[in-house]
C-alpha cells in the first residue's frame, strides 16, 4: 500500500471522535438503520483493516460501495474528517487488490470508445430500438445497456437519449463579434448524450453576454464515476485527455456545465493524479480557471435585458455543487434575478437526491427510498419546474417524480435564463 | 463467541437473517462515544416488545449478555460490550404514538431521535426542554437510559424531570409498567425515577410517557466576556444567590473560544479568558427585567463586556458556538477524554482553579465548557491515544480531578452516566454503604446479571 495513502488514512482516522453526528446527515445510513453503514462505522472499518481485524472482505467492500460519496458526512463532521477521501481511498485500494463489480467494467470499458458510443447515438432513432426497451406509455425507456452515469438497471426509466450528441451539434468554436470574453465550455456526459439542450442553453446564455464558447472536440467524461468506484486507472486516463485538449487553449475561464464535472476539475483531478505526475502542474493551473457556470455567470457583469416568465419553480441543490464546490447562492440569486418568477425553497434542498453517480446503478432500492423523500420536499412546494446544476441529479429527479405520478419537469438552471433571453428577444 | 444453538434459537424466534455475526457487523457495534472498543458476539435488531421479551428469555437461559443501544453517542460507554453477548439495537422503535395537547403528555417509543421529538413537540405549540448537544442523533432511549441533560438544565432540569412513565421490558421477559400519565406521581416506590439513569442495566425501555410544558413567549441571549475565567465563575454563583433563574448558563474558557473560533470562523474574540452565554425567557416584561438584572450581575462580578443577542441570527450563531465546541476540539488533538463531574454552583471558581492546576501539574491540554448553571463544567482533556505515555498522565489526571469535584461536594457525573469510564470511581463517590444498595438494588432486578455487565459495577464475580 502506498505510504500517501496510508497516511490520509491514520490521520483522517485520528480525527475521528466517533461523536456519531454523522448518523444524522447521511441518507443512505437512514434508509438502512444500520451504524455499519454510516461514516462512523465506516471509518472504524478501515481502521479494523489497517489493524489486521479484518481482510478486504465481500462485506467490507459493499459498505465502501454504498455511499453516495455526497460529502454530506463531511461538511457536517465536528472534526474535519476527510471522510470523502478516506471512502475513495479505499475503493481505489478495493479496486486495485480486487478488482472493481462487473457491471462497473462494463460501463467503464465502455466510455473509452467513446467514439462507436457516439457514433451510436447519432444514430438515436435505430439505435434506440435496440439499446433500450420502450416503457408501455412511452415516457422513458429502460436501458438495456449501461451508459455512464445514468447507470443500469432495469427498473429504472432514463429519458430518451438525444438525437445526437451536444458535442456533435457544436461548432469547435461559436464566434461572436467583438467578444468580451472567451471561455471553454466542458460539457460532461449527461449534457452531451442526454440533454444537449442544457448544452445549447448554456451556449446561448453566453452568446447573450458576448462570451465566445470554445467546446473541445477531444473532450472526454470527467471520469467522475469512474474513479468514485475506485478505478483511478481508466479515470487517470480520462483526466490527461481532457487536460490536454484543454490546456493550450487560449481561453479566460473553463465552465463546467454540470456539477460533478465543476468538482472535478477544480479539485479532483488533482487528487487522482499521481504526486509526481508531470500533468500535476497543468490540472492545478486549470483549476484555477474552472468555474460552474453559475458562479462564473454571477461573476461577471451579467446581461440583465430579461423577459418575464411567469412560474412557480424551486431548486434542489446538488452535492457536488453545494458540498463540493460551496456553490448555493449563486444559482438562487439567478433565478430570482428572473422577473415573473416565483421562487419557493423546498425543506432540505440540500439533502442528496439519491443519484450518488453509479450508486444509483447498484442500489436502486436504497436509491429510490432516498429520492422519494426529494419527491416529496418537492410535492409539498407544488412548482411549474423544478431546477437544478446536475443532470445526474435531474435525470434521478425526473425518474422519482415520474414513478410518484408526479407531472413536474425538471430542469438545468441555465434552460430558465436561456428561456428568460429568449423571452425578450436577446437571443 | 456464542453458542450455535444459542445463535439459532435467536434466529428461530427473530427469523432468517435478522441475527448478525459478520465481522463487519461486529466492528460496528463494538463502540460509543468514548474510546474503548469491544466486540460483541452478535448484533440484533429488535422491532416490538415481544421480540424484545424473547431475546431476553434466551439471553436469561443462557446467560448470555445483552446491551441495548441507542444510538452510541454515549460519552461513558454504555453501549460498549464489555462482556461480549448481544448488542441489542433499539432504533426501529421510532414512533411517536402519541402527543397530548390537552393533558400535556406524550407517548414515544426509545428509538426516536431527540431532535425530532423536540420539533414534533414544538409543532403543536408546546415544549420538551432538555437539549442534549447530541439531540440530532441520540435517541429518547439513550437520553433517559443515561438521564441526559443540557443547558437548559439550569432553569427546566434534565431528563429525569420530564418522564412520567416507562414501559420495560425486565431481564427474564417480564413487561413491567411503571408511572402514568396523570402527574407521573407513585404512591409507592418511584420507579420512573430509579430506573431513569439507568443505564441498561435493569431493563429494556421500549416506551416512555414524557411530560410537556408550554412554550415560553420570549428568548433573549447574552454575551458576557471576562479576563479572568475565575471571574465568571463568580458570576455564575451570584447569579443563582440573587434569585435569577435564566434558562441557560454556559461557560466557555480561553482555549474553547479558541478552539471554537479556529472551527467556525464568526469572529468570537479570542483575546478573553472566558465567556458566559445566558438565556432568559419568560412574557416579555420578565425578560426585559431579568436581562438587566444579569446584565448589572455580570458587570459587578468583573465582566469586561456584555452583549445582548439583538437578532435570531446573533443569537443563533452564539448558540451555535456552543454546540460545536466538542467538535471543534477534535480539530486541535484528536484524542479528546471528557468528563463531567459536577459541582456546586457555589464551588465553581474553586473547581476552575483546581483543574487548571491539575491540567498544569500533568502538562496537559485542557478545556473547560459546559452547563455552569448546573455546575456541571465539563473539562474536557485534549489528547492523542497514540501517545501512551501522555495517555498515563492523563489517567492520573482524571482520578485527581475526579478527587477534586468530589471533596467539593460535587459528584462524578452531571449527566453522561457512568458507564465503564467511571466504574471504578463509584465506589469513591457513594461510599460502601451507598454502593452496596446499588449492587443490591441492581440484584433485584437482574439476579443473573445479563443486563450491559460490566457498568456501573467494578466487582467480576457477577457484574
Ligand atoms: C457530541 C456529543 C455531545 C453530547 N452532549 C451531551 C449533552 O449535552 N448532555 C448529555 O447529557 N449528554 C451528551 N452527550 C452524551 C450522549 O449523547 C447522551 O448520553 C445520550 O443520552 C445517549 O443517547 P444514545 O441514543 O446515543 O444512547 P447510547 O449511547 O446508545 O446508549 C447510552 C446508554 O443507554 C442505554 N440504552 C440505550 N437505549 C436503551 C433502551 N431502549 N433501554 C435501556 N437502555 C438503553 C445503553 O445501554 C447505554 O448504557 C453528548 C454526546 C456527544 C457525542
Ligand atoms: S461526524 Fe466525524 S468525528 Fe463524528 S463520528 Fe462521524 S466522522 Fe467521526
Ligand atoms: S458520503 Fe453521503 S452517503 Fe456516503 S457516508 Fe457520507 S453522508 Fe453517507
Amino acid at each position: 500500500m502506498s505510504k500517501h495513502r496510508q497516511e490520509i488514512w491514520e490521520n483522517e482516522l485520528a480525527k475521528c471522535i466517533k461523536c456519531g453526528t454523522c448518523r444524522s446527515v447521511c441518507q443512505v445510513f437512514q434508509s438502512v438503520d444500520d451504524e455499519s453503514y454510516v461514516a462512523r462505522g465506516k471509518m472504524r472499518l478501515v481502521d479494523a483493516y489497517l489493524n489486521n481485524k479484518i481482510n478486504l472482505t465481500d462485506g467490507l467492500a459493499q459498505r465502501m460501495s454504498m455511499c453516495l460519496m455526497c460529502k454530506a458526512c463531511t461538511a457536517s463532521c465536528p472534526s474535519g474528517v476527510k471522510t470523502d477521501r478516506v471512502f475513495l481511498e479505499m475503493r481505489n485500494y478495493l479496486a486495485e487488490e480486487k478488482g472493481l463489480s462487473k457491471v462497473k467494467r462494463m460501463a467503464f470499458t465502455w466510455l473509452k470508445y467513446r467514439n462507436i458510443f457516439d457514433f451510436s447515438l447519432r444514430f438515436g432513432a435505430f439505435f434506440q430500438g435496440l439499446v433500450f426497451k420502450g416503457l408501455p406509455d412511452r415516457n422513458g425507456r429502460i436501458p438495456r445497456f449501461p451508459i455512464p452515469v445514468a447507470g443500469f438497471n432495469q427498473r429504472r426509466i432514463i429519458p430518451t437519449l438525444a438525437k445526437r450528441p451536444l458535442r456533435s451539434m457544436l461548432p469547435e468554436v461559436v464566434k461572436i463579434d467583438k467578444p468580451k470574453m472567451r471561455v471553454a465550455f466542458f460539457t460532461g456526459c449527461m449534457m452531451n448524450y442526454v440533454y444537449p439542450e442544457s448544452g445549447l442553453a448554456l451556449v446561448d446564455v453566453l452568446r447573450a453576454n458576448d462570451i465566445e464558447v470554445v467546446t473541445p472536440k477531444k473532450q472526454q467524461c470527467c471520469g467522475t464515476p469512474i474513479f468514485t468506484s475506485g478505478d483511478f486507472k481508466t479515470g487517470r486516463l480520462l483526466v490527461k485527455q481532457n487536460l490536454t485538449a484543454f490546456c493550450d487553449l487560449d481561453v479566460d475561464a473553463i465552465v463546467a456545465g454540470c456539477a460533478s464535472g465543476g468538482v472535478a476539475w477544480k479539485h479532483e483531478f488533482q487528487t487522482i493524479l499521481e504526486e509526481d505526475d508531470e500533468m500535476l502542474p497543468v490540472a492545478k493551473k486549470l483549476a484555477e480557471k474552472s468555474y460552474d457556470i453559475s458562479e462564473f455567470l454571477s461573476k461577471i457583469e451579467l446581461n440583465n435585458n430579461f423577459g418575464r416568465v411567469e412560474k412557480t419553480v424551486t431548486y434542489h441543490d446538488p452535492c457536488h455543487l453545494n458540498r463540493g464546490q460551496g456553490i448555493s447562492k449563486e444559482p438562487r440569486d439567478l433565478i430570482k434575478a428572473i422577473p415573473g418568477i416565483k421562487f419557493i425553497e423546498m425543506s432540505h434542498a440540500d439533502n442528496c437526491c439519491g443519484s450518488g453517480g453509479s450508486f444509483n446503478l447498484s442500489y436502486y432500492e436504497v436509491s429510490r427510498d432516498i429520492n422519494n423523500k426529494k419527491v416529496k420536499s418537492i410535492g409539498e412546494v407544488k412548482p411549474d419546474i423544478v431546477l437544478t446544476g446536475c443532470s445526474a441529479c435531474r435525470m434521478h429527479i425526473e425518474d422519482g417524480l415520474f414513478q410518484s405520478g408526479l407531472n413536474i419537469p425538471v430542469r438545468h438552471t441555465i434552460e430558465l435564463l436561456a428561456e428568460s433571453y429568449r423571452k425578450q428577444g436577446v437571443i | 463467541m456464542l453458542d450455535l444453538k444459542i445463535l439459532r434459537e435467536l434466529e428461530e424466534t427473530l427469523g432468517r437473517g435478522r441475527v448478525k455475526t459478520d465481522m463487519e457487523s461486529l466492528i460496528s457495534y463494538s463502540y460509543d462515544g468514548t474510546f474503548q472498543e469491544r466486540l460483541p458476539d452478535a448484533v440484533v435488531k429488535a422491532h416490538d416488545v415481544s421480540e424484545v421479551s424473547n431475546i431476553m428469555k434466551i439471553s436469561g437461559a443462557y446467560g448470555v449478555p445483552v446491551v441495548p443501544r441507542g444510538a452510541g453517542t454515549g460519552l461513558s460507554g454504555g453501549v460498549v460490550p464489555l462482556k461480549g453477548g448481544i448488542v441489542l439495537e433499539m432504533t426501529a422503535f421510532n414512533k411517536i404514538i402519541e402527543i397530548n395537547m390537552r393533558n400535556k403528555y406524550a407517548i414515544v417509543e426509545p428509538g426516536v431521535y431527540t431532535n425530532d421529538f423536540a420539533e414534533a413537540v414544538e409543532k403543536v405549540g408546546l415544549f420538551y426542554p432538555p437539549d442534549p448537544a447530541s439531540s440530532k442523533s441520540s435517541t429518547l432511549g439513550g437520553n433517559v437510559a443515561e438521564c441526559a441533560g443540557g443547558p437548559r438544565g439550569v432553569k427546566y432540569g434534565v431528563t429525569k424531570d420530564y418522564v412520567m412513565g416507562l414501559e420495560l421490558v425486565l431481564p427474564d421477559g417480564e413487561i413491567l409498567n411503571v408511572g402514568n400519565m396523570v402527574d407521573g406521581e407513585t404512591g409507592w416506590f418511584d420507579l420512573p425515577l430509579l430506573l431513569t439513569g439507568s443505564e441498561g442495566t435493569l431493563g429494556i425501555i421500549t416506551k416512555i410517557i414524557f411530560r410537556l410544558i408550554d412554550n415560553p413567549e420570549h428568548k433573549q441571549t447574552l454575551l458576557a466576556k471576562y479576563d479572568q475565567v475565575i471571574d465568571a465563575g463568580k458570576t455564575v454563583s451570584s447569579i443563582i444567590k440573587n434569585g435569577v433563574i435564566p434558562t441557560t448558563l454556559e461557560i466557555m474558557d480561553r482555549t474553547t473560544i479558541q478552539a471554537v473560533e479556529n472551527f467556525l470562523k464568526i469572529g468570537l474574540d479570542t483575546e478573553k479568558d472566558a465567556f458566559l452565554l445566558l438565556e432568559v425567557d419568560g412574557s416579555k416584561y420578565e425578560v426585559a427585567k431579568q436581562l438587566e438584572q444579569v446584565k448589572q450581575i455580570c458587570l459587578e462580578c468583573g465582566a469586561v463586556e456584555v452583549e445582548t443577542a439583538s437578532t435570531k441570527e446573533e443569537s443563533d450563531r452564539l448558540w451555535k458556538a456552543r454546540r460545536s465546541i466538542s467538535g471543534a476540539c477534535g480539530k486541535i488533538n484528536p484524542t479528546k477524554i471528557g468528563e463531567d463531574a459536577t459541582v456546586p454552583r457555589s464551588k465553581i471558581p474553586e473547581m476552575i482553579v483546581r483543574l487548571r492546576e491539575i491540567a498544569k501539574k500533568y502538562q496537559l491540554k485542557m478545556v473547560i465548557f459546559g452547563h455552569a448553571g448546573d455546575g456541571n463544567l465539563h473539562p474536557n482533556i485534549l489528547t492523542d491515544k497514540r501517545n501512551s505515555e501522555e495517555m498515563e498522565r492523563v489517567e492520573k489526571a482524571v482520578s485527581e480531578l475526579f478527587n477534586a469535584a468530589v471533596s467539593l461536594g460535587g459528584t462524578l457525573s452531571g449527566e453522561h452516566g457512568i458507564g465503564y469510564m467511571k466504574a471504578p470511581f463509584l465506589k469513591m463517590e457513594m461510599g460502601e454503604t451507598g454502593y452496596q444498595t446499588l449492587k443490591k438494588v441492581k440484584e433485584v432486578f437482574d439476579p443473573k446479571g445479563v443486563l450491559n455487565p460490566g457498568k456501573m459495577f467494578m466487582d467480576e464475580e457477577m457484574f
